[in-house]
């Protein structure tokens, strides 16, 4: 996953659900100094009889925000996804010549 | 027309009744050791079973010597000795951060052992200060190892003849482990990186430290930064971050978060529990005395409101009765 151009990064989930995998999964895609570079990580536990589905709320660098609703996800889904907005940036980012 | 196969050829004639022979040598140094022939006329028994393995090393389902089959047996130990589990996952969390993390966890809990040494000099054999430490572990083989521990029986199979395996990489253990349809209620924290933090007892003293150390709640509050500077150290908070707490497996029962807490939150641990059910008992001893005294004060009551009555009655119509004699 391109971690470079998230500013925040909301996960929700209960851990006794089958089904948050993916979430709990995203969390160990972000990688162990990015939270000393300034990006915020919040996760959130769900109590264990809670119904609410899984979910990601990520912040770019550009000011966009994207929901996502793990719960119906695979991690390689929400990886594509995260990253399609990403690449979008890091080609910018490479046509202005830094 | 003669049957085609002789019931009584002559060579088993001969062979039912064995001369024996004595063999005649005539050089010593030409004698042979000869063990007797199996008489063919006894019936045949089954000879004792051999053992093909050491007693120590019985067979296992997987090559033994493996790392994870060690890993799998050490890991049934875990399960199996220690009543309360707490469950973590960690992400992407480096070295120095371990070993601030472990550092942390090591002077709380020994703060605590201090403590209770200080307090009691009987309750020194219950310090589990150094026996209480975060042990990473390989996901898939804990959750196999929880499956055998769950599901394996080892005495179930002592009826059967013949020898039985009882320990739990045996063959035994895998079959009934890896029946599809039983469920374990952990199963689905069993994903992504793990860390699990082993008591050798419940005791809900030590569990809150190392909750207020690892998962900080208004309940469990972190040590101030005056009173521990180490905790606040940026290397251990920043492991910390990356430290969740999943759930906790208390005695076969699974814990979420909210129940790790309650667990954590028994004042004075098993003693207390049964301090309060004490105190309890005795309350409600008090109170069914009360009920049994109160049913025949009550009667009591009624007794003596009846003889009043009746004495009134009785000396109500006397002084009737005497006017009227008079």
């Amino acid at each position: 996953m391109i971690t470079r151009f998230l500013t925040e990064v909301r996960v929700k989930f209960n851990p006794f659900s089958p089904r948050s995998k993916s979430a709990r999964l995203v969390l160990t895609l972000i990688p162990s100094n990015a939270r000393a570079d300034g990006m915020k990580v919040e996760s959130k536990m769900l109590p264990r009889d809670s119904k609410e589905p899984a979910s990601l709320g990520v912040k770019f660098k550009d000011g966009k925000e994207m929901k996502l609703d793990l719960d119906k996800m695979r991690i390689t889904e929400v990886v594509e996804e995260v990253d399609r907005h990403s690449r979008l940036l890091a080609r910018k980012e490479e046509l202005l010549g830094n | 027309m003669p049957p085609r196969i002789r019931l009584h050829p002559r060579a088993l004639c001969v062979l039912k009744s064995p001369s024996h022979a004595p063999i005649r040598q005539t050089y010593a140094s030409l004698a042979t050791a000869t063990t007797p022939a199996f008489p063919l006329d006894q019936p045949l028994r089954s000879a004792p079973p051999i053992r093909r393995y050491p007693p120590t090393q019985p067979p296992s389902h997987k090559p033994p010597e493996v790392r994870k089959s060690q890993l799998h047996r050490q890991y049934q130990s875990l399960l199996k000795s220690s009543p309360l589990i707490l469950l973590f996952q960690h992400n992407n969390i480096k070295a120095v951060e371990w070993m601030g993390i472990r550092r942390e966890l090591a002077s709380a809990l020994k703060k605590i052992d201090a403590e209770k040494v200080r307090n009691g000099g009987d309750a020194v054999q219950d310090l589990f200060a150094n026996d209480i430490r975060i042990q990473v572990i390989q996901t898939g083989i804990f959750a196999s190892a929880l499956r055998v521990v769950e599901f394996f029986d080892p005495e179930e199979g002592n009826g059967m003849d013949g020898e039985v395996l009882t320990h739990g990489l045996s063959r035994r253990a895998y079959e009934a482990a890896s029946n599809k349809k039983l469920r374990v209620e952990l199963e689905p924290l069993m994903s992504g990186p793990l860390a699990v933090i082993a008591f050798p007892a419940v005791s809900p003293q030590y569990l809150k430290a190392v909750l207020s150390i690892l998962s900080p709640s208004p309940e469990f509050p972190a040590p101030r930064r005056k009173a521990n500077p180490d905790y606040h150290d940026p290397l251990v908070q920043a492991g910390l971050q990356k430290f969740m707490l999943l759930g906790a497996r208390v005695e076969g029962k699974v814990f979420d978060l909210e129940g790790t807490r309650w667990v954590g939150g028994i004042d004075g641990g098993i003693d207390g529990l049964r301090a309060q059910l004490v105190a309890m008992l005795q309350g409600a001893g008090a109170g069914l005395a009360n009920t049994l005294d109160s049913a025949s004060k009550s009667l009591y009551f009624t007794m003596e409101g009846r003889r009043l009555d009746m004495e009134e009655k009785e000396k109500g119509p006397e002084p009737a009765t005497e006017e009227k004699t008079e």
